[in-house]
């Protein structure tokens, strides 16, 4: 309690933040089936069932990557997190966006239950989301990526340093958006889409 | 349709006939839920009816061959059937098991829990198996009386009636609080605020407290309190959830309860006697010094009846005994009306008194009940007879510290020798030089204890706490005198007037024992007012007195020692350490026998020997304190001050004589006494307590019977301790945690000896007191908590700036006071606003109206019964004006927000300084963008946020560029609430400014490319509530237009596009009839869905999402509907790729 009391609720909502955003993403992979589903095992986290990675290293990268970005959640520059999935060419083929938007200048506190309980739409939505999906190609992989408003100056911070400019190839066209979820409970806006390439560029 | 079988069927109303496909979408979605359940529970049953074959295969094989359900309803059923078996089995075993702890408060209540609640259905379901209620798995509107949901999808909430079938739908917080208040609470400020039809407004006010106290539910149960008989009302002040409503009704039933509880308590009492409660000491100060407090005379009386008994060796002649006694009869008789006074013992008594407690309980498990009882209310009637010395101390502590400090300090101990007894005998000179001692029985072979006894007795080594027979032993003609207690307390009372008088520092530690601080009287001489003092004591009472004279009160106390019986010492700075030389340590405070004992193996006697250990080693063997007290007194070292209060560190009571129990019932009824006495005495400290320990003295295993009758004798000491995140006092909840306290002791209740309760953690229960239990009160403290929430509102940190339904649109904007509309969070904002209540005229009679009846009574109140007459009057207005802004009290509000606009908003003390300098530049307008973050801004209304806002009536007090800086929602709000001649001007002075790519999405004053529809062109058709559109849409000539806006009442105001949509494909083949369509109706369609993207847009896709879809559905059937969907469709994937960088890819 004295813990909580002490933070901003910028770093508060931060915190739950990269929480929902390990487990969403870890939910996004297995919805995928990049792997197979022994891979998870099913753990409940806001009271709702999700699916968690039991492999130490794919847990790992999905922890640190989400963890790593907490800094820049609490200062608002991260405005999208992708979970990108390409083909064998390195072609992305399918991105899950998590659109965020922090208010940082949100003062009072936050009720972390009204939170939780959107939070949740997401992780329920998710999991009825497949049909939004197209099916991936053996061979696939994925990655997440951060988008941020402005690029953390390199050396000025630890974190930052970990960051390093993404070589992802682009789609030529402006992807076609589906949305999945979106939520505003202040301070914090989510939203949740997949973007796709738009059909004469999936054809190529 | 089959599954609606076994809901009840009987249950259609008019409502579903009338929108068939409207109850059919909700059936479905209701269905989907119960199959849901029930594709579980069939599962379960499954197996069970699996296992059940195997098991009864053997010996009944029809059983296992039993013919299958003849059809689905039938089956349903015989479910249903089972699991009311099961329930019903349940209840009784639990009723049976947890006899006390489940009162049947929700006798009457069956709950259908629908959907995802927390806590879970099955937590609630064991509630009602715990307090009497029912629990439905399957909902039926027969059985049910209550529907239990957190959350509900739209098209339950839409179709509310065919889905609760016109039940109240309340959320699981009213079981909880229930529970936690041990009584059935209304329901209605629990019901879901998502509901639309029951006033949502005010409701939602309450739910949303009761929301966000939910994280707590359990905590704040715990802290809920009971109130109780004496200061009912100030206890319901530390209820943390009450709601206003809720208040009178609280106080009287509890009222009852407590009663209940009293008589049972006394009837225990009376009938068991190994129930009796010899609660000793309750409070320990910061020394380790337990504090005195006492107990009810009617515990006093089995204390008797206990002494009564000839005594141990003799059972058989004890009862004859015990009924021949006639002062017992009279005690008893006493008794009842002794006992109230229970509640006045202060836990805050002396620190000497415990210490002659424990010298008591050398070697003994007890001490006489009456004197402590005696003692305990002492304090408090000294309390009340020398109130002002007690404040007094206060302010003066900072000159005792100086003179402390300057070594100059003079105290004077002032101790009545041996009280109890000369009280007793001063009538009686021809004792005076005769041993006397004073005990509750005279029976020379009992082993009750004498309390006192006098110096001639003393030289016999009669000592206090010696059984009478041994004393008796000792001297065989000792004059044995019972209390008398009037005497006692008249003659403290003389002692502490003549004190008071020669003395303004008083610090009473007993009845018969006080410090004075005399550094700063005139008296030149302590020695000589001390003998005063005396002289006047002996005058007075007949009794003599001591007294020691010291620099500090350890060493003032050491002189009384010297100077008993009937003198006086004075132990000058200089001859301290003479007599503390050869002073035994046991003469310290806070030495003990154990600490004795422990001191004695390192051969250490005195205090001078004590002298030589340095500090540190007797911190080491020690401990901190201890060692440093060691170390302290022995050099006459006192810090404490003459009148410093010492604060409660724990509250508690101890029983540890008289405690045999036959079986698990007596135990329990004696604990549930026991949290009441200490919850008793908590309150009369004015504290609650976090932590809150049981100890146990059970008895060892090769121990005999105890040599004092009912003793506790030879026993290991167990304890167990809880800590609750919320202090309380209550009653109940000390009652739980006793009983989950107790139970993990695994003990056999025959062979437990003593049991105390203490609670520590304490904190003032005047800190959680908040007065918030009716709508007045809520609207006072309104004011203090704005002036905290100012601040962060005046640095634009204003959460609710970023969505629709800000503060600023709420409060400054709408400005009709009692605007509980939109969204939750900004009723309450508003509602805390309001440190007055509102005007009348701001009441929207329809929020009135609609308000529950108790809610309406407590408001008229507060309006001194003008509200029905305004309300009756109102009756004829609201029915014309549809909505309430255009009405004339619009107009008043608007009028109000001119006049305020004469005061000059003055910027709040910012700590941002950056934010303050922009704040000052830009003074004279009213809102200040802040650059720092793109969709926030800072908005200056600090000296407005009472109720009615200031709203700029002219455009040289709005500046554009913060105009322009304003979220478009806001400021297409901003631009409506103009009065419609100064629209035109606003505009256009907005249009000077140097364009920006946003302006004109933002000012909500988009130039359609359509010329046609101007006449909506210039203003927001989503602003407001309901959004202007429905009314616009509302008198439109065309149907599709007439039904948009109807939907959208239907829909439950919820003021989101989709909803709306969902309800027109209800009506949709209706809407195919309707051949004319108008250009403009197309172009105000296509307007209306535009402004909705711009809205929407930057935070809620998927809203825009689904609308689209919809659209897209609907444009496949209807010609209206395309149009419209086609001619959107490219601002719409414009808007997409501004915002997302993509398309809206709709599929349908």
């Amino acid at each position: 309690m004295e813990r909580r009391e002490n933070q901003t609720p910028q770093g508060q909502i931060a915190r739950v933040l990269v929480e929902f955003l390990e487990v969403a993403i870890a939910s996004v992979v297995f919805l995928k089936g990049v792997y197979p589903s022994g891979a998870f095992e099913r753990r409940r986290y806001m009271n709702v069932v999700v699916q968690r990675a039991c492999h130490p290293q794919l847990r790992y990268y999905i922890h640190a990557t989400i963890s790593g970005l907490l800094p820049f959640i609490q200062k608002g520059m991260v405005e999208r997190v992708a979970v990108i999935f390409f083909n064998a060419n390195d072609v992305p083929l399918e991105k899950f966006v998590f659109m965020l938007g922090v208010n940082l200048s949100y003062g009072s506190t936050v009720e972390e239950v009204d939170l939780q309980f959107s939070l949740r739409s997401f992780l329920s939505k998710l999991s009825i989301s497949e049909s939004l999906t197209k099916k991936l190609p053996p061979d696939s992989r994925w990655e997440i990526t951060a988008y941020f408003r402005s690029l953390p100056e390199a050396g000025t911070s630890k974190e930052a340093n970990l960051w390093i400019p993404s070589d992802t190839k682009q789609w030529q066209q402006p992807p076609l958006i589906t949305p999945i979820k979106s939520m505003n409970c202040e301070p914090l806006c989510l939203q949740l889409y997949l973007e796709h390439p738009c059909l004469s560029e999936s054809l190529l | 349709m089959s599954l609606d079988s076994f809901r009840s069927s009987s249950a259609p109303n008019s409502k579903r006939t009338l929108s068939f496909s409207n109850s059919a979408s909700s059936i479905r979605s209701n269905d989907n839920n119960s199959a849901n359940n029930k594709r579980k529970k069939m599962k379960t049953t499954a197996t069970n009816q699996k296992t059940l074959g195997v098991a009864w295969g053997s010996n009944s094989s029809s059983s296992s061959r039993k013919p299958p359900f003849s059809d689905f309803g039938s089956y349903m059923t015989e479910k249903n059937r089972k699991l009311h078996n099961q329930f019903n089995a349940e209840a009784s075993t639990s009723s049976f098991s947890a006899s006390t702890s489940g009162k049947p408060i929700f006798a009457g209540v069956s709950i259908f829990v629908d959907g995802f609640t927390v806590p879970s259905s099955q937590e609630l379901r064991g509630y009602m198996l715990k307090y009497g209620g029912r629990f439905e798995n399957y909902f039926s509107r027969h059985r049910v009386t209550h529907i239990i949901c957190t959350n509900l999808p739209d098209s339950k909430v839409k179709n509310l009636r065919a889905f609760s079938a016109g039940l109240p739908v309340v959320k699981p917080t009213w079981i909880l609080d229930s529970v936690a208040s041990n009584r059935l609470l209304t329901w209605v400020p629990y019901q879901l605020e998502q509901l639309p039809n029951n006033q949502p407004k005010l409701s939602a006010f309450f739910s949303l407290r009761n929301s966000k106290m939910s994280e707590d539910t359990f905590t704040n149960a715990l802290c809920q309190v009971e109130p109780d008989i004496e200061d009912s009302s100030a206890r319901v002040g530390n209820s943390k959830d009450r709601y206003s409503s809720d208040v009178a009704k609280v106080v009287e039933p509890s009222w009852q309860i407590t009663i209940e509880a009293d008589d049972v308590v006394s009837e225990n009492t009376d009938a068991i006697m190994m129930e009796e409660q010899l609660t000793s000491v309750g409070v320990k100060c910061d020394e380790e010094d337990p504090v005195g407090g006492s107990n009810d005379a009617a515990k006093d009386v089995m204390n008797f009846q206990g002494e009564l008994k000839p005594n141990n060796e003799e059972p058989s002649t004890s009862v004859t005994s015990l009924c021949s006694n006639d002062q017992n009869v009279n005690e008893i008789a006493s008794s009842s009306s002794t006992r109230p006074s229970k509640q006045c013992h202060s836990t805050l008594s002396d620190p000497n008194f415990v210490e002659n407690y424990f010298k008591l309980k050398f070697g003994i498990c007890n001490v006489q009940s009456s004197r402590l009882h005696f003692i305990g209310t002492w304090r408090n009637r000294y309390r009340k007879r020398f109130p002002i010395p007690s404040t007094g101390f206060d302010n003066e502590i900072s000159n005792i510290n100086a003179s402390t400090v300057s070594g100059n300090a003079v105290v004077i101990h002032v101790d009545m020798d041996c009280f109890f007894v000369s009280v007793v005998i001063r009538n009686h000179p021809e004792l005076l030089d005769k041993p006397v001692a004073v005990c509750h029985s005279n029976n020379s072979k009992g082993t009750a204890e004498i309390s006192s006894a006098n110096y001639p007795a003393r030289s016999y080594g009669i000592r206090a706490g010696m059984f009478v027979r041994d004393a008796k032993a000792l001297c065989p003609h000792l004059v044995i005198f019972p209390y008398n207690f009037e005497a006692y307390e008249e003659v403290a009372d003389q002692f502490y007037s003549i004190l008071h008088r020669c003395c303004n520092k008083v610090q009473a530690v007993s009845c018969d024992e006080a410090f004075l601080d005399v550094t700063h009287s005139k008296v030149e001489d302590p020695e000589l007012l001390a003998s005063s003092i005396r002289k006047e004591i002996y005058e007075t009472t007949g009794c003599t007195a001591s007294a020691g004279i010291a620099g500090n009160m350890l060493m003032a106390r050491i002189a009384t020692r010297t100077a008993k019986p009937d003198g006086q010492y004075h132990i000058t700075p200089e001859r301290v350490e003479d007599h503390l030389s050869q002073l035994p340590i046991n003469a310290l405070p806070g030495v003990g026998h154990v600490l004795q004992e422990k001191l004695k193996t390192q051969n250490v006697h005195t205090c001078g020997q004590l002298m030589m250990i340095s500090k540190v080693s007797l911190q080491k063997d020690y401990g901190m304190k201890t060692g440093e007290m060691l170390w302290n007194y022995s050099r006459g070292i006192d810090n404490r001050l003459v009148g410093d209060f010492q604060e409660c560190k724990s509250i508690g009571a101890d029983v540890n004589w008289g405690v045999r129990f036959k079986d698990m019932k007596d135990c329990e009824k004696f604990l549930t006494s026991l949290c009441k006495e200490v919850s008793l005495r908590l309150q009369s400290c004015g504290m609650q307590g976090r932590t809150f320990s049981l100890k146990i003295k059970k008895k060892r295993k090769d121990a005999d019977e105890p040599a004092k009758f009912m003793g506790c004798g030879d026993c290991e000491n167990l304890s167990h301790s809880v800590t609750i995140p919320l202090a309380t006092d209550n009653v109940e909840v000390l009652q739980r945690i006793v009983k989950q306290l107790f139970g993990n002791f695994y003990i056999d209740v025959k062979e437990i000896r003593g049991i105390g309760m203490h609670v520590s953690r304490l904190e003032s229960s005047e800190t959680s007191k908040q007065e918030k239990y009716n709508l007045k009160s809520w609207f006072t403290s309104g004011s203090a908590s704005m002036e905290k929430q100012k601040h962060p509102i005046g640095n634009g940190h204003d959460k609710q700036n970023m969505d629709g339904t800000s503060v600023l649109e709420s409060s400054a904007l709408q400005g009709s006071s009692v605007q509980m509309d939109n969204n939750i969070q900004d009723n309450q904002a508003s509602a805390d606003r309001i440190s007055t209540p509102p005007p009348l005229c701001h009441l929207d009679a329809e929020v009135i109206r609609n308000l529950p009846p108790e809610v309406f009574s407590e408001l008229n109140e507060i309006y001194g019964g003008k509200l029905v007459d305004y309300i009756a009057k109102g009756e004829g207005i609201s029915e014309s004006s549809s909505s309430l802004r255009n009405s004339l009290l619009e107009q008043e509000a608007i009028n109000k927000k001119e006049e305020l606009l004469d005061v000059e908003p003055i910027p709040q003390k910012n700590p941002l300084t950056k934010i303050e300098a922009m704040q000052n530049e830009a003074e004279g307008g009213e809102a200040v963008p802040d650059s720092g973050s793109g969709p926030s801004f800072n908005v200056t209304r600090n000296s407005s946020f009472e109720k009615d806002d200031l709203l700029p009536s002219s455009l040289s007090q709005v500046d554009g560029s913060v105009l322009r800086e304003l979220p478009e929602d806001l400021k297409a709000v901003i631009v409506q609430q103009l009065p419609a001649h100064r629209r035109q001007e606003i505009c256009s002075n907005v249009a000077l400014v140097p364009p920006n790519e946003n302006l004109q999405v933002a000012l909500g004053v988009k130039n359609s490319e359509n010329p046609g529809s101007t006449h909506v062109l210039n203003e927001s058709l989503w602003a407001g509530n309901p959004p202007k559109w429905v009314e616009k849409f509302k008198i439109s000539s065309c149907l599709i237009l007439k039904k948009l806006a109807e939907m959208y009442y239907k829909s439950g105001l919820t003021s989101t596009l989709s909803s709306v949509l969902y309800q027109i494909i209800s009506e949709f083949h209706q809407l195919n009839l309707a051949h004319q369509i108008s250009d403009d109706s197309v172009n105000i369609t296509c307007e209306l869905l535009k402004q909705y993207i711009k809205v929407k847009i930057g935070k809620d896709i998927e809203e825009i999402y689904i609308c689209f879809r919809l659209l897209k559905r609907f444009a496949a059937k209807s010609h209206f509907f395309l149009q419209v969907y086609n001619g959107v469709f490219p601002y719409l994937q414009e808007a997409v790729d501004d915002n997302y960088g993509g398309s809206l890819l709709i599929t349908r």
